[in-house]
């Protein structure tokens, strides 16, 4: 498959905007001005996009939503917060091809109606910050953006929004209070961000690859595009590899590539030529997969269905060296540093299920502690006020379910065995 | 119509509501933490969860909005669990010191623990300790106890509207904190202590006295600070004021929120609720002020007078009452024998009840025979009040305050409202909050975040403006023939000054009037709220009359506001030189007649002086005896009479009755001293500025050998020959209702509910007599006399210089019983403090610098300390008014202040001062 979202990205000119314009740049926003934006908006359905940021909702569907809302102005905004640990999906768009995001938005907010856009960038890229904003300012020069985008009378402008390194800011409510400049805490819904969003406005929250796949949408029509990978959701995918494969990094695939695949064919195998122990297909959020049950493609429908979620699509893999309490202690520090305190379960248990693990961990478990530990998960499961605390449930509860006798052998060996 | 289906019962809803809402309606109770009904919804404590049909995920009950066809179960096996996982959560990182906490009894975790919690915990770790902080002097934090229920930082920032809180850090380190950090920097409402579900905020001036249960007893009554009259429970133990809460607070409490409804049903409470329930929607919805919440130490004082004294040999000495009762009769008698009632005169007090001051009115007429009776409403809102009705009838300024919060467009003229009314500040928050334009002339700071239209004249040019604003709204609406009298003069003066005139005198743009005229004229309700800086104006009448147009042409209602809890109620029982009980004029013999008939007693028929005139006669010796009942004139007043000094006894008077509870700087002048009770230590009624009439109810034993003041003055009236035969303020009302029109059929009972407006119409009509007074003479001249801007004084920059006086208002600050109240002392700000603006600097001035404040008509000097702030106007110096607390009152500096000559209220554009550096 030709890459779009990652074309060229090894040439240093790809952030470029001449180049990316030798390249076909900004065509298909050409293209998309004089279509009306109900029109693109059934395109948008008929390809079956769904969103890329981790929940796979369908985007027809809330473009919807939100163009049916009376009021204006609208706020497009591209979630560029990527912190789901395992995930740097985005990065290269925004470090090497920041120009199709821009033209993906810029396409997105003709069939919005929208005027004007923010990218809310996670904190801890500060290279990607001064990229994005020179093709910004590049865009503008050359009115792909402004108050007359490409002289079609239509007025798009686009700013960088700089996160402060909360993960729960990527939840798009959190994400919108962020924007607003108060604590990132995410909001009541409903109403959704598609009908009271920023400042009380109808608000879009896009991920930043959901986005990027609108010029190639564009370009080669609805029906070519729900032909490229999974029927159920097709489209081409971004899956971030880490962890023990001997090739790691971010490959532009299509959607429902299976695991195994991704792993074996298109990272080289397991680092050294050790065995596979486990995986986390998705991001730390989705459930861990023992190696045996890799075999599944990875798109928002098929995975669900083989026990896992395609989350970000962020693979970690880990190697027979690797020991599940200590992975399952260091997510449940991250959970516990990035609950944002809202609500009770998620709040109060996180830190409770972090020290019992960190007992577990060093030799001082309890031969009750690992049902403790799942009681506990179960009693944040599906009460927390947002999804943040179901991963942070699901993650203790998959590394039991599947790694029981490892947390047995800690306690009762009083120590790692690793 | 809405069918939902929780536990099996149906219930019909007119419009969708959350399910909590709807569960109480068929009574079944749903446990919450976080929700308050006060609040925005927040959904995150998770003790509400509950099942809905075909949805996968738990809901919230507080924040999920039910549809037609829901089927909801909020009590099952799974239910049950995830309350006692909830409650496990919160308790793991909780300090569980019930046995130590000032909330114990009653606290909601408490009782949900009690109900549906685990009965043991399984968490073996360390708690987070968060010590408690016991910085700020009034409001402690223990953040150990926090649950994070945000219920304190959603009432500060979405009712009270002060943003001064904020939960700071995030999963189980969070917490609540001030912005200003370890101290608060607010407006110490402390409403955020009354929705704390938990021993998290505590009032210091409380903590670790009595738990709940100890209180021997709850009293609801009404505030003593301001005109809101907001209603409070004074919880007391020992003969003492444990602690003030607002009376919803503990009705809610009480309630159905907290035992459910079984116990409800019980509860003797449950009327109070009800009560509370409809006050809710009308006064102060369970908020309070630092003043209501903080202020009432000084019930307790040492420093209350005790005993009363007699001046003996140049000294105040101790004597039993009968000595001292005896003493004031002889001498009264000795001055009206020898010359006559108007030798005499009484300064009533807007802090008595409505009793004390129809017994004062009574008193002074009927055994005096004196008309001279006044009071400090003068200083703005009696002559306010007065003119307004004058103008467009009796009762134009009994509108419910509640109106506010439905106002569109809100007019605030003359100060700021959350200063001198501080819950009625609040509702004009809440109308902005719901999207309602405030317009402000003049100072309005605690409006500042309900982003107000603010019109910025030139000292003192304010009426300039008003009268523009008239002009052009008078072209753009219809007369409604209503008040034609009224009508006339209206269009007699919107035939207005040219604009650039206008405008080169008031510096406001002709186009801003126009705009600010357009938002009035589109108003869909309009109110005009009236403070009294724009009252204390040479020619304050005229500004009044261009705002009663306003709001006519408008079709607004208006609010005059009071910074004394019964000014409305002063005037209603005829503490005025022309007036008698229920706003009958003197001057009418069928009113005089009636008066004396019920009373018993014969009313000299000719018009009393007002205060100033009053204080005029005493320096010229015209006025022999004065009797001041609960009143301070010696610091409060501009135009005091100066003795040798201020601090010893005024010279020209024969006779000086002060009645009171502290000794203050007027008693220290006395020939008699009468120690009079504490609000919390009696009963009656007040008035509040939207004409409700409420009860005071006896909370507390009065320690002191004080006495009612009714009760005193009944006692020298006895003793001058005249019985008074009251038992009860009960007893004096009974006479109120025959004598006064507008208090006419109100039994005690009904003014218990605290619903009653006093109304004018309900008896005899004053109607007839609106727009039939006469308009200050030469309206035309005195809106000349407006001309001069005040601010623009020589430009000159001299060591001496004259400044205008303005004074700083605060929060923490209302007379006497403020300055005795510890806790509310130490929130106010440093007092000995000249703000300048820093242009108007001399050389040789720098901040921080010490400075002399002088007035060429006072033998007085102050002291201060300088500090630049670029809002105060040039040409103005302001100095806080609480410099009382040192005792000296920025007004004792002025003693020759003009008064408006219709309102009678004095004008500050001649309070000038000389500044200069020490
Ligand atoms: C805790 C949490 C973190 C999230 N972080 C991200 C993120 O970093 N980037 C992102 O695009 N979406 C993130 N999401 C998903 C967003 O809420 C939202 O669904 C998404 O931005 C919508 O875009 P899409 O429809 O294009 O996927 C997160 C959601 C949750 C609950
Ligand atoms: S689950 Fe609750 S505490 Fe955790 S991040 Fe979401 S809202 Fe915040
Ligand atoms: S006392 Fe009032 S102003 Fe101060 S923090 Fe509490 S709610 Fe806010
Ligand atoms: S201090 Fe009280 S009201 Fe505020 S968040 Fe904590 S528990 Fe809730
Ligand atoms: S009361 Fe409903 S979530 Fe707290």
């Amino acid at each position: 498959m030709n890459k779009t979202l990652l074309a060229n990205i090894d040439d240093p000119r790809s952030a470029d905007l001449d180049f990316y314009e030798q390249n076909g740049g900004y065509e298909s926003l050409r293209k998309a001005l004089p279509m009306d934006p109900g029109v693109i908006i059934e395109n948008v359905k008929n390809a079956n996009l769904r969103g890329r940021g981790g929940a796979g909702f369908p985007t027809g569907m809330k473009w919807t939503f939100a163009s049916g809302d009376p009021k204006f102005p609208k706020y497009l905004v591209c979630n560029a917060d990527e912190g789901e640990p395992g995930t740097f999906k985005d990065r290269p768009i925004l470090e090497k091809n920041p120009h199709i995001l821009i033209e993906g938005m810029a396409i997105s907010a003709h069939a919005l109606k929208s005027d004007y856009g923010y990218i809310y960038l996670r904190g801890e890229y500060p290279d990607a910050r001064v990229i994005l904003e020179q093709a910004i300012d590049q865009a503008y020069e050359k009115k792909y953006l402004g108050d007359n985008v490409m002289g079609s009378g239509k007025k798009f402008h686009l700013s960088v929004h700089v996160g402060a390194g909360a993960y729960i800011c990527g939840e798009e409510t959190a994400l919108i209070e962020s924007l607003e400049g108060k604590k990132g805490q995410p909001r009541l819904k409903p109403p959704f961000p598609v009908s009271v969003g920023a400042w009380g406005l109808p608000t879009i929250v896009n991920n930043v690859e959901t986005l990027s796949n609108l010029p190639l949408l564009i370009r080669i029509g609805p029906e070519q595009y729900a032909a490229i990978g999974s029927p159920e959701c097709p489209g081409p995918k971004l899956y971030s590899v880490s962890g023990h494969v001997e090739r790691p990094g971010v490959l532009e695939l299509p959607m429902g590539t299976s695991l195994k695949e991704i792993i074996y064919e298109h990272c080289g195998g397991i680092k050294g030529g050790k065995t596979l122990k486990a995986v986390i297909p998705g991001g730390i959020s989705t459930p861990v997969l023992p190696h045996d049950k890799i075999d599944c493609p990875m798109d928002f429908v098929n995975m669900p269905k083989h026990g896992s979620m395609l989350g970000s699509g962020a693979v970690i893999v880990m190697d027979e060296s690797v020991c599940m309490v200590k992975v399952c202690l260091r997510a449940i520090k991250f959970f516990e540093h990035e609950s944002c305190g809202k609500c009770t379960p998620c709040k109060d248990g996180t830190g409770w299920l972090r020290r019992i693990l960190a007992r577990i961990e060093q030799g001082e478990g309890h031969k009750d502690d690992i049902d403790l530990l799942v009681s506990i998960a179960g009693n944040i499961a599906g009460k927390t006020f947002c999804p943040l605390g179901d991963g942070t449930a699901s993650v203790v509860q998959n590394f039991v379910k599947h790694f029981r006798a490892e947390f047995e052998s800690h306690i009762t060996g009083r120590g790692c065995p690793f | 119509m809405i069918k939902v289906t929780i536990n099996g019962k149906e219930i019909e809803l007119e419009q969708p509501e959350t399910i909590l809402k709807a569960a109480r309606k068929a009574g079944i109770k749903i446990p919450t933490l976080c929700h308050h009904d006060w609040l925005k919804m927040y959904g995150g404590c998770r003790l509400c969860l509950v099942e809905i049909e075909k949805m996968p995920r738990l809901q919230p009950a507080c924040s999920f909005l039910v549809s037609d066809g829901m089927v909801v179960t909020t009590e099952s096996e799974q239910i049950s669990a995830v309350r006692r996982g909830v409650l496990e959560f919160i308790l793991i990182n909780h300090p569980l010191d019930c046995p130590f906490c000032d909330k114990a009894g009653e606290c909601e975790l408490q009782d949900a623990v009690y109900i549906y919690g685990p009965s043991s915990g399984r968490f073996k770790e360390q708690k987070i300790k968060h010590p408690e902080n016991n910085t700020d002097p009034l409001l402690a934090r223990n953040m150990e106890r926090c649950i994070a229920c945000t219920r304190c930082v959603r009432m500060c920032e979405d009712v009270q509207g002060a943003y001064a809180i904020a939960m700071t850090n995030r999963g189980d380190r969070t917490l609540m904190e001030p912005f200003s950090g370890n101290r608060f920097d607010c407006e110490y409402c402390g409403n955020c202590l009354t929705v704390c579900p938990v021993g998290s905020i505590l009032s210091r001036p409380s903590k670790s006295s009595y738990r709940p249960w100890q209180m021997d007893a709850n009293i609801a009554t009404v505030c003593s600070y301001c005109g809101v009259g907001c209603l409070l429970n004074l919880q007391v133990r020992d003969e003492s004021i444990k602690k003030v809460i607002p009376v919803e607070d503990a009705a809610l409490r009480s309630s159905f929120e907290r035992f459910g409804p079984g116990v409800a049903e019980k509860n003797t409470e449950k009327n109070l609720y009800e009560n509370s329930v409809e006050n809710r929607k009308s006064l102060n919805r369970g908020l309070l002020c630092a003043l209501g919440r903080f202020g009432h130490e000084y019930v307790d004082s040492r420093e209350r007078l005790t005993s009363p004294m007699v001046r003996k040999n140049g000294k105040l000495v101790e004597t039993s009452w009968d000595e001292a009762l005896d003493f004031v009769a002889l001498k009264l008698n000795e001055i009206k024998n020898s010359s006559g009632g108007s030798a005499l005169a009484g300064i009533a007090s807007p802090r008595c009840t409505n009793e004390d001051n129809y017994i004062f009115q009574k008193f002074m007429r009927g055994v005096l025979g004196t008309n001279n009776i006044d009071s400090t409403a003068r200083l703005g809102f009696a002559g306010a009040q007065a003119y307004l009705e004058n103008l467009m009838g009796q009762g134009i300024t009994a509108n419910p305050i509640s109106d506010l919060e439905d106002a569109d467009v809100i007019f605030v003229v003359g100060g700021d409202p959350t200063i001198a009314t501080p819950v009625l500040g609040l509702n004009i928050r809440a109308a902005a909050a719901k999207g309602a334009k405030i317009i402000t002339l003049g100072r309005a700071a605690g409006l500042g975040r309900s982003k107000p239209k603010e019109i910025t004249a030139n000292l003192f040019t304010e009426n300039k403006v008003l009268e523009r604003l008239l002009a052009l709204l008078f072209s753009k609406k219809e007369m409604t023939g209503e008040l034609p009298a009224f009508e006339e003069k209206l269009k007699a003066a919107a035939a207005a000054p040219p604009a650039e005139k206008t405008t080169e005198v008031t510096g406001v743009t002709e186009a801003e009037m126009a705009e600010i005229s357009e938002i009035v004229a589109s108003a869909e309700s309009f109110a005009v709220v009236i403070g009294s800086d724009i009252v204390q104006r040479a020619a304050g009448h005229c500004g009044l009359f261009c705002l009663a147009g306003i709001s006519y042409l408008a079709s607004g209602r208006i609010f005059l506001l009071s910074d004394r809890p019964n000014e409305q109620g002063l005037i209603d029982m005829g503490c005025l030189p022309d007036r008698l009980p229920g706003g009958q004029s003197l001057a009418i013999d069928g009113f005089r007649k009636k008066y004396e008939e019920i009373s018993g007693l014969t009313a000299p028929p000719d018009k009393g002086l007002t205060l100033f005139p009053m204080l005029k006669a005493i320096s010229e010796g015209e006025i022999k005896g004065l009797y001041v009942m609960g009143e301070n004139p010696a610091l409060n007043l501009p135009n005091w009479p100066a003795g040798d000094t201020r601090k010893s006894k005024i010279k020209s008077l024969e006779l000086l009755v002060v009645q009171d509870i502290f000794p203050t700087e007027t008693s220290a002048m006395a020939d008699v001293v009468l120690p009079a009770l504490s609000w919390a230590e009696r009963e009656g009624t007040y008035t509040n500025l939207e004409h409700r009439i409420q009860v005071l109810r006896r909370a507390v034993k009065n320690m002191t050998y004080g006495r009612d003041d009714w009760r005193i003055i009944a006692e020298i009236s006895s003793r001058m020959g005249t019985a008074m035969k009251f038992s009860s303020p009960a007893d004096i009302m009974a006479e109120i209702v025959r004598v006064s029109p507008v208090h006419r059929d109100l039994r005690y009972p009904d003014i218990e509910k605290g619903t009653m407006l006093c109304r004018p119409y309900k008896g005899q009509p004053s109607k007839s007599q609106a727009g039939g007074v006469v308009h200050g003479e030469g309206f035309k001249d005195l809106i000349k006399t407006c001309d001069r801007p005040g601010g623009s004084l020589d430009d000159k920059k001299s060591m001496h210089r004259d400044f205008v006086l303005l004074l700083e208002r605060s929060l923490f600050y209302s007379g006497v019983t403020s300055r005795k109240t510890p806790a509310l002392s130490r929130i106010r700000p440093d007092a000995a403090v000249l703000r300048m603006h820093p242009e108007d600097a001399a050389p040789g001035l720098v901040e921080g610098g010490r400075v002399r404040v002088s007035s060429p008509s006072s033998e007085e000097t102050l002291e201060l300390e300088t500090v630049f702030d670029s809002s105060v106007p040039r040409g103005a110096v302001k100095i806080p008014e609480y410099l009382e607390d040192l005792g000296v009152g920025a007004l004792s500096l002025i003693t020759n202040l003009p008064v408006d000559p219709v309102t009678k209220a004095p004008a500050f554009e001649e309070c000038r001062v000389t500044v200069e550096a020490v």
